[in-house]
């Protein structure tokens, strides 16, 4: 969902009682790290999605501003939407060096018990990034 | 070894659910989507192709962004479907079964954890609250108050003119302090909304930051949480946490929901 930006405090409102279609970023939040767990008989690697979400958090605020104003031919590309993922990927790295560059190692905006997920699985982005 | 017969994907897990309140409902494979009853509790399931729904194409499905969305959503929407009916157990995506069988064993060895988990969340709903804040709005709101102690407000100002050396290692050094302040402002800003809400909640979790550079979004995310909130109580609750966020100082807040209970339902008790 595309969320202006809007110097007021609090003024995005968003109803329960008038739900929106959720979010992509919210949905995946939800069916790919919550949920009960069991071991099915059918073993998917779910670290490798859950990587890919990370890489598509930064491709889909692009893809549902786009959709909005109804571009989605990447959508039916596979070829497409792969690079796409790449040069999300890639994308995102160059704006993780940048950031640390310009805050020194600190990471200032990182709090313990948020984001340790977020944190923990920037090894893995960088060694898949190759 | 033959190949399997079929496969059996679970979309969560209800009480006493019936095949009626089901009837229409198609699922990720595009099936009827089925009650599988064992004992009190009742599984929703679907069939699906057990070569289509392989552990390796479903890999390669859900390593893809336009399939993974549409897996997800439909997952989701069946699950919500659920949800809506009573109170229901989400299923992690792609928790795929051999028979329908297995599944019932599933159910009857782990029976009474999940009758207690749906006894927790009878008449409960999952409320998703996530709040922005401007770093450097909330800096400059707080030199702005008389009495707040402001460590770095006597190094911003001096030697805007001056072109030494050591100016501009005084004015950088203000600027850094600033931006270490706005960052640590903006962390209590969530902190603050967090703590406000926990009190009006049965339980909450702290889901990951999102970072707003690869969102696209203006500002810090401060918060990211799932609240579970009685379902009668869930439109004041969202009241609450757009007053509690204003008066915070975050610039945005989005409340959403009513969820199912995804992010409550492998620890109940927790």
């Amino acid at each position: 969902m595309s969320r202006e930006w809007r110097p007021t405090p609090a003024s995005r409102e968003r109803l329960p009682t008038h739900p929106e279609p959720a979010s992509l970023v919210d949905i995946l939040e939800r069916v790919l790290d919550k949920g009960i767990v069991v071991a099915g008989d059918i073993r998917v690697d779910l670290l490798d999605v859950e990587l890919l979400t990370i890489r598509l958090r930064l491709l889909i605020a692009s893809v549902e501003r786009a959709r909005e104003m109804g571009i989605d031919w990447w959508e039916h590309d596979p070829t497409l939407s792969s690079a796409a993922r790449d040069l999300a990927a890639e994308n995102q790295l160059l704006r993780e060096r940048i950031g640390a560059l310009e805050a020194g190692s600190s990471g200032a905006n990182r709090r313990d018990g948020h984001d340790g997920a977020t944190a923990g699985t920037a090894p893995r982005r960088r060694k898949s990034a190759e | 070894m033959n190949p399997p017969a079929g496969a059996t994907w679970v979309y969560a897990l209800s009480r006493n659910l019936g095949q009626a309140g089901l009837d229409g409902l198609r699922g990720i494979g595009g099936g009827q989507v089925r009650a599988l009853a064992s004992s009190q509790l009742t599984a929703v399931v679907e069939s699906v192709d057990p070569g289509v729904f392989s552990a390796e194409k479903l890999q390669d499905r859900l390593t893809d962004p336009a399939d993974l969305e549409l897996v997800a959503r439909r997952h989701h929407d069946v699950v919500v479907a659920v949800a809506a009916l009573g109170p229901a157990l989400p299923f992690r995506l792609a928790t795929v079964y051999l028979s329908d069988e297995r599944v019932r064993t599933l159910l009857s060895e782990r029976c009474d954890e999940f009758c207690r988990a749906l006894g927790w969340l009878a008449d409960r709903t999952e409320c998703g609250v996530k709040a922005w804040a401007d770093p450097d709005a909330l800096n400059r709101a707080r030199r702005t108050q008389p009495s707040a102690r402001s460590p770095d407000g006597q190094l911003a100002r001096p030697g805007l003119a001056d072109h030494s050396g050591a100016a501009y290692l005084a004015r950088r050094r203000a600027e850094l302090a600033a931006r270490a302040e706005g960052q640590r402002l903006a962390a209590r800003c969530g902190e603050e909304i967090h703590a406000s809400l926990v009190p009006l909640a049965a339980a909450s979790r702290l889901h990951p930051l999102h970072d707003t550079r690869a969102t696209g979004e203006a500002g810090l995310q401060v918060l990211n949480a799932a609240y579970l909130v009685d379902s009668a109580s869930l439109p004041a609750f969202a009241g609450s946490a757009r007053a509690v966020a204003a008066r915070a100082g975050a610039c945005e807040v989005a409340v959403t929901g009513p969820w199912p209970a995804y992010s409550f339902a492998d620890r109940p008790d927790a």
